[in-house]
């Protein structure tokens, strides 16, 4: 959760999570990696809304080979109610050099 | 046939231990399980589709990948290396390119993947798998994954994770090649 924020936590999974927080009149998501975990930045994270909208994760910190995160991916969005959808985010965990596709229902309060 | 490898759901399987590779799996009598039939029809490199039919014969390593992944590229000399080493002794690589997003992520693209194999030096064939047919056929779940078919068209081998050329998980597959070759 972020510091100074109203916030809400998508359920844990061992790999990442989603935060997102109110920001005057926007949501500020961050993906939250486990620690050593590295998300994929060839395939930038999406978090597919219910309505149908996209919305793209990113950050301009990489990893010195450009293929991973070094900081954690961030979007926005205007605000709006609960946080509905599916996040689509390629993670490898720590200490293993292959990863995995993850397809994450997402369903937490409006921050 | 539908092989079930790993049962269990993504979350639980993040708690694993990392295994990078291990012999197969065996049908219940103890013997190695035939290797299922893969119906993918869009291939590149390669002028007609390969069937695991038509490969009888020879040793069949199933290569499952996609050029969005960083561990998967970075496999890719060593996969050059075999097929170049191996091709004319009787082995074949198969890329089996598995996307991992919806089609608006680009990597269903046939064009995307044609660039891809382009700038990898690939010129073994791949099949795109963009229904993850042959992916869910072998119970994979890792990006890269392997899968080494011997000449009976059995699963002998399989795997998962980057290795590099001449690392010890190089140099395993390759005696695992060497063996299925000798037989």
């Amino acid at each position: 959760m972020l510091a100074g924020c109203r916030g809400a936590v998508a359920p844990p999974t061992d790999l990442v999570r989603l935060v997102a927080a109110a920001t005057g009149s926007l949501v500020r998501m961050t993906l939250v990696p486990a620690a050593g975990a590295r998300i994929n930045a060839r395939l930038k994270p999406v978090l597919e809304l219910a309505d149908g909208t996209r919305v793209q994760f990113d950050s301009q910190s990489l990893t010195a080979d450009s293929a991973y995160y070094a900081g954690q991916p961030e979007a926005s969005m205007a605000s709006r109610g609960r946080i509905e959808g599916t996040l689509r985010v390629g993670v490898c965990p720590a200490g293993l050099d292959a990863c995995l596709a993850l397809a994450l229902p997402i369903d937490i309060p409006a921050p | 046939m539908t092989i079930r490898m790993l049962g269990l759901g993504t979350t639980l399987l993040l708690t694993g231990a990392a295994v990078s590779s291990r012999i197969s799996r065996t049908t219940t009598a103890g013997e190695p399980m035939a290797a299922p039939a893969w119906r993918n029809t869009s291939w590149l490199n390669t002028d007609r589709p390969l069937t695991l039919e038509s490969l009888r014969g020879r040793v069949v390593l199933l290569n499952f990948w996609v050029f969005t992944c960083y561990n998967c590229t970075n496999t890719v000399p060593s996969l050059n290396v075999f097929d170049h080493e191996y091709r004319p002794r009787g082995l074949t690589v198969i890329g089996i390119h598995t996307p991992e997003f919806p089609p608006y992520g680009g990597e269903h693209d046939r064009a995307n993947v044609a660039r891809a194999l382009a700038k990898e030096g690939i010129s073994y064939p791949n099949a795109q798998d963009n229904d993850r047919a042959t992916w869910n056929l072998y119970g994979i779940q890792y990006w890269p994954s392997f899968i080494l078919i011997d000449k009976a068209g059995r699963i002998r081998y399989e795997g998962y994770g980057e290795f590099h050329v001449g690392d010890p998980t190089h140099r395993e597959w390759a005696r695992r090649i060497e063996s299925l070759l000798a037989e």
